[in-house]
């Protein structure tokens, strides 16, 4: 119970990180995902109902923040539920380098259905569809999994071991 | 029915994110409404709240740059600013000095006192005119407030002048209303008190009367006001008299100079021997 207090209160503050940090590195219209990092770790380690929860709440919180209450939302419960097909469950005595592919691979997941979903229903530039999907959903993707790797390697790791 | 609701009880994620989905879309439909619109804004000025935070924690690194260079342009608009009053004071110094120059003066050089010595025992000016400007050795200094001093030392471009308040200086001078004649000299202690010795006590000399020189002058012409009289006091023989002088020295930075010569014939025959030598 005490774990989930803390995701939540680690949901809020990288709902903050997202929106004042990340989403400032724009490289041609996409940023890195920090939230969607977060949310696929959820979703690996606890399960797709818990993912699609955290991914809900989070997207509300950082949908408040920008402004795309409903979006963000939406984009976090896909990436939850996305991600959730990579849980890994604690009774299966999963190796650490399994763990860590399902953790990449829900993250990719979540990440390529975020940032299409973002694409699709966001359009703040007026940008045509053939060029802002590509765009975002690449350059986002390729952001974010930079930013995985980095995670993993310095946090989440020992977290997945446990 | 059974194996639907086992399904259902197994798969609750599907439920959970067809509910979240839902209330996402219904969120995004209603996202124009009054409530909703509150929740936003209130987003958004947290949102604005943060980010002014952000902006002004690194405004502070740029703040000692900043300064650095606001310092330096007050330090040039300073420069620039002392530059134009020293000499809209110093024009305006001149102007005053030559406008109220007095009648008595006669023809003059107006000058700067360029340097100053002001001690217990040894005072000193030095005046921007010498003798390129036509000035000369026993030359009258004054300002149309009184008498300052005289030229003692003359370069091509400065001379030096020994003002009233230097225990050397003497000048003979005359009270004004009753004519009563001395010598005037200042001795160590307050700036502008000068004594005025050598006035018998049958002299009818009265407090408040305004001391000029006189005609006994070697330097100065007749007539320049020197000071006033504020003390009187009996001795044996001599009034002790306290004079106030009429010129300001800590103030003083423009001078007129008298370029009237000094009687060199009158200086010679004062400095000759008082008895005429005994025939042999």
């Amino acid at each position: 119970m005490k774990k989930y207090f803390l995701y939540i209160a680690i949901a809020l503050i990288l709902a903050f990180v997202q929106r004042f940090l990340f989403s400032k590195l724009l490289i041609l219209h996409a940023s890195p995902d920090v939230l969607a990092i977060f949310i696929a770790f959820i979703s690996v380690s606890a399960g797709q109902r818990t993912g699609v929860n955290y991914g809900f709440g989070a997207g509300l919180v950082a949908g408040m923040l920008s402004g795309n209450l409903g979006l963000s939302a939406l984009i976090g419960t896909v990436q939850g539920f996305a991600a959730g097909f990579y849980h890994v469950p604690e009774e299966s005595h999963a190796t650490s380098v399994k763990k860590k592919r399902m953790f990449y691979a829900a993250s990719l997941t979540a990440f390529i259905a975020g940032n299409l979903l973002q694409s699709i229903m966001l359009d703040p530039l007026s940008l045509p569809l053939y060029i802002r999907m590509p765009e975002t959903v690449i350059l986002g993707t390729l952001m974010s999994m930079a930013l995985t790797v980095l995670f993993y390697h310095f946090a989440l790791k020992k977290l997945l071991r446990d | 029915m059974s194996s639907f609701f086992r399904f259902i009880a197994k798969h609750t994620a599907y439920l959970y994110f067809l509910l979240y989905c839902s209330i996402s879309i219904m969120l995004m439909q209603l996202q124009r409404k009054e409530t909703l619109d509150a929740i936003r804004e209130r987003g958004l000025s947290i949102n604005a709240a943060v980010s002014k935070q952000f902006t002004d924690a690194t405004a502070i690194f740029t703040q000692e740059r900043d300064n650095e260079r606001l310092f330096l342009q007050n330090a040039r608009l300073f420069a620039q600013l002392a530059r134009q009053q020293t000499a809209l004071r110093d024009a305006s110094d001149q102007q005053t000095i030559v406008a109220n120059a007095p009648p008595w003066s006669g023809p003059f050089k107006v000058a700067r006192v360029v340097d100053r010595r002001f001690s217990a025992t040894d005072n000193m000016l030095i005046i921007d005119a010498g003798s390129s400007q036509g000035v000369s050795k026993e030359m009258a200094v004054l300002t149309p407030d009184g008498l300052v001093g005289h030229v003692i030392e003359v370069s091509a471009n400065y001379a030096k002048v020994m003002p009233v308040i230097n225990q050397n200086f003497m000048v003979s001078v005359v009270s004004d209303s009753t004519r009563a004649n001395g010598l005037l000299s200042w001795r160590n202690g307050h700036e502008r008190l000068a004594k005025m010795e050598h006035v018998p006590v049958s002299s009818p000399l009265l407090v408040g009367e305004r001391v000029t020189t006189s005609g006994f002058s070697t330097f100065a012409t007749r007539g320049i006001p020197v000071g006033q009289i504020v003390r009187i006091s009996k001795d044996k023989l001599f009034y002790n008299v306290d004079v106030r002088l009429a010129v300001d020295f800590s103030s003083l930075s423009w001078v007129l100079v008298s370029m009237a010569k000094p009687s060199m014939e009158k200086i010679e025959l004062m400095e000759s021997p008082d008895a005429p030598a005994k025939e042999q």
